[in-house]
């Protein structure tokens, strides 16, 4: 029988965790947006998948390849776990891993309030 | 876990620069110092490491371990025996039956990225689990994918060149728009070099010529023996003839590459 006082008191810490939660998710896709509109490109639907292999790699632009290659060195990273690695902002690092996921290089997972990237190769463990 | 082991690849722009000659003679070179090495065959379109090493029978190729379907242990040929030293001498072959060189020039994108992680994983599985001291990766020339797989995969890039005016345009174009993009430690070697051209004092003049064209370290310079072109591609110099001027060149480049990497 769980008590009056720690219903209430459970409750505002759930919904603001929600909100929090929620937040993220909406930082990131601005991001994405913000991302976006900088290298021209309006649409946001994500391109059919396309591996992330060394020819792609080559051709893309270098703030993306730089992002890309340290997720391939890392298998499953978060922006977080990226930022570290390439010196740069974790909010720089998750647009350009959005970018990725919505060009179809990467995948995406959350794992409670942690969204994990992958390539196709470490999908398939 | 801290990977004491490099992994260098031997690549180049244009064919006939002495990639194989270079990678071989390097590998044993290696072993002569007492390393633990393997030589890998990345040049699916015309392998050629069999013939070099006189290797008949093969267990495993190298296609089968990036297709997936054998052990990298299965691929390894030991040919310590040939080296008179403590060193250790392994190969990894790329088979040169006409089907095989088709059906790697076939593969789609989606394999070539899981090559690459087979590729990637040889650091855990030989340099860290094994103890090998080196893995060279002797690579097709020019853009190919399992080239750019070994250069992706690899500590240190050397760039065999020659004076060939389309082969010094080529590399200059790949040093900036291949090596640069994947952030690669990239050395030369300038190979075949006329006689003339490599006494002395002509050889600094050239040292001096060869990195300022390529504003990268030079590792070392190989005039054009008439030895090496008689041998027709059939002597391992480091190991049968390790008195000759090529050997000795070679040992000075696995020394140089051994303190750069240590």
């Amino acid at each position: 029988m769980v008590s009056k006082q720690e219903v209430l008191g459970k409750r505002p810490l759930q919904i603001l965790e929600k909100i929090r939660e929620n937040l993220e998710r909406l930082n990131e896709k601005m991001e994405v947006m913000i991302e976006l509109q900088k290298h021209g490109r309006k649409d946001i639907q994500p391109l059919p998948e396309t591996p992330l292999d060394v020819m792609t790699l080559l051709s893309m632009p270098d703030h993306l390849r730089k992002t890309a290659m340290t997720l391939c060195r890392l298998g499953r990273a978060t922006a977080e776990e990226i930022a570290q690695q390439t010196h740069r902002a974790r909010a720089v690092e998750s647009a350009y891993l959005n970018q990725l996921v919505i060009m179809g290089h990467l995948k995406k997972e959350r794992k409670g309030r942690k969204a994990y990237f992958y390539t196709e190769k470490e999908s398939q463990g | 876990m801290t990977t004491l082991g490099k992994i260098i690849a031997v690549h180049s722009y244009k064919g006939g620069t002495g990639k194989t000659l270079l990678s071989a003679n390097l590998a044993a070179t290696f072993a002569k110092h007492g390393k633990k090495v393997c030589l890998f065959d990345l040049d699916f379109r015309a392998p050629s490491l069999s013939t070099v090493l006189k290797i008949e029978k093969v267990e495993c190729w190298l296609n089968e371990y990036l297709n997936g379907t054998c052990e990298i242990d299965k691929v390894l040929i030991d040919l310590s025996d040939r080296i008179q030293n403590r060193g250790k001498f392994f190969v990894g072959l790329a088979n040169p039956a006409t089907e095989a060189m088709r059906d790697m020039s076939a593969k789609d994108r989606k394999w070539e990225m899981r090559a690459l992680g087979r590729l990637l994983a040889l650091r855990n599985s030989l340099l860290n689990d094994k103890g090998f001291d080196y893995l060279i990766f002797d690579t097709s020339p020019g853009l190919q994918y399992s080239s750019i797989n070994a250069i992706v995969g690899a500590d240190l890039v050397i760039v065999a060149t020659t004076l060939d005016r389309s082969d010094v345009d080529g590399t200059k174009r790949m040093l900036h728009e291949l090596y640069d993009l994947f952030e690669k430690k990239t050395d030369i070697v300038l190979n075949k070099v006329l006689h003339d051209v490599y006494s002395q004092p002509g050889r600094e003049e050239l040292q001096a010529k060869i990195k300022d064209l390529y504003q990268v370290p030079l590792l070392g310079i190989i005039p054009c023996f008439c030895d090496v072109l008689k041998a027709e591609g059939g002597i391992l110099f480091a190991q049968e003839r390790p008195e000759h001027p090529f050997a000795k060149i070679l040992d000075e480049i696995a020394s140089k590459i051994d303190n750069n990497m240590a």
